[in-house]
């Protein structure tokens, strides 16, 4: 039987707006609309942000519900798993970081292991005290935390909080590559941040994307060292060198290709459901 | 959170066209990084950060 691969797509993100790329899906609506059509193309995971009216990243627990509700009543067909963004406004508080995931209880949150310099231009907080908190909230919550990690520091960081019960096994990585301040995307350190996650977190499950030119780099890579992917116009608005993403069913349909033409499975949803320990 | 490449914005001194590198390529392109794709001249750097409303007007150089 193939091994199956979890496609997570990351519909919007928090940055690109319309300007950047025209299909990038903002509204509740057009998220809700968004996830079902990639869904349809094998995605198992729909990792989502919402924006405010004037398209700027919010926490907004009133987007987030007006887009789960829409999506759950208009295609009551679609499975698949909801993983919420706890990192999309840079001046959210922790309170308004965690509000939704307590009201609509996904059955996974994005967890950011660490701080940084974002963009060279300002702060990505994720303190202890909110790591530490937000940990033990998605545990009471039951809500599967996807641990990003944008450099081997974050993992290490992951491992205390395992050691700490802030976290429990088995944990689920996201490998940030190439975003700015975080590790440089190349096969190279995929390895190592691989290496590094076998090594201080042994029997992690864990997905990866590169952005911008290390996108499809980190998807070959990924598929063929036994991870998952994710893809969207969160992480690359553009399809292939000057050409701009149609859809994020696009960027799925591709992932999509890349795993069966490695000879492995897009995982459905109750796959990945498995495969991450949901539910457990 | 992603929020996609951090490029790096510029324009020629010499001949004033537009054009922008992403910051991941500085350890591909090396001492390249930051020249005008068309005439070689020196680019003057104007703005950092993912892609701005006006991205569209500034082409990637990308190799």
């Amino acid at each position: 039987m193939a091994k199956k691969t979890i496609i997570t797509v990351a519909t919007t993100g928090a940055w690109p707006k319309k300007e950047n790329n025209p299909n990038v899906p903002m509204t509740p609506q057009e998220i809700a609309n968004d996830v079902y059509d990639c869904w349809q193309a094998g995605a198992a995971v729909a990792h989502l942000h919402m924006r405010d009216d004037e398209g700027n990243g919010t926490m907004s627990t009133e987007k987030f519900r007006e887009t789960v509700s829409l999506l759950r009543a208009q295609h009551p067909d679609c499975d698949i798993v909801l993983n919420l963004t706890t990192s999309g406004d840079l001046n959210a508080t922790d309170e308004t970081r965690q509000a939704h995931l307590k009201e609509l209880r996904p059955e996974m949150g994005s967890y950011d292991c660490g701080s940084m310099n974002w963009l060279n231009s300002s702060l990505f907080l994720n303190p202890p005290k909110f790591l530490e908190e937000l940990g033990r909230n998605m545990q009471e919550w039951n809500v599967k935390p996807e641990i990003e990690v944008f450099d081997p520091g974050m993992i290490a960081n992951a491992a205390y909080y395992l050691k700490k019960g802030v976290l429990k096994a088995p944990l689920h990585f996201q490998m940030c590559m190439g975003c700015a301040n975080g590790i440089p995307g190349s096969m190279k350190n995929l390895v190592f941040m691989k290496e590094t996650m076998d090594t201080l977190c042994p029997g992690s499950t864990w997905s990866c994307f590169g952005v911008g030119h290390c996108a499809m780099e980190m998807t070959y890579g990924a598929v063929a060292m036994g991870g998952h992917i994710r893809v969207g116009m969160e992480d690359n608005v553009m399809y292939a060198k000057g050409q701009l993403a149609e859809s994020n069913r696009q960027l799925v349909e591709r992932a999509a290709r890349v795993i069966r033409e490695f000879g492995n499975e897009p995982a459905t949803p109750a796959e990945a459901r498995e495969i991450l320990g949901l539910g457990r | 959170m992603s929020w996609g490449p951090c490029f790096m914005y510029y324009h020629c001194q010499a001949c004033g066209k537009k054009f922008k590198y992403a910051a991941d390529m500085i350890p591909v392109l090396g001492e390249k990084f930051g020249a005008c794709p068309y005439c070689g001249g020196n680019g003057v750097f104007e703005k950092d950060g993912a892609r701005t409303l006006d991205d569209a007007d500034y082409p990637e150089v990308e190799e």
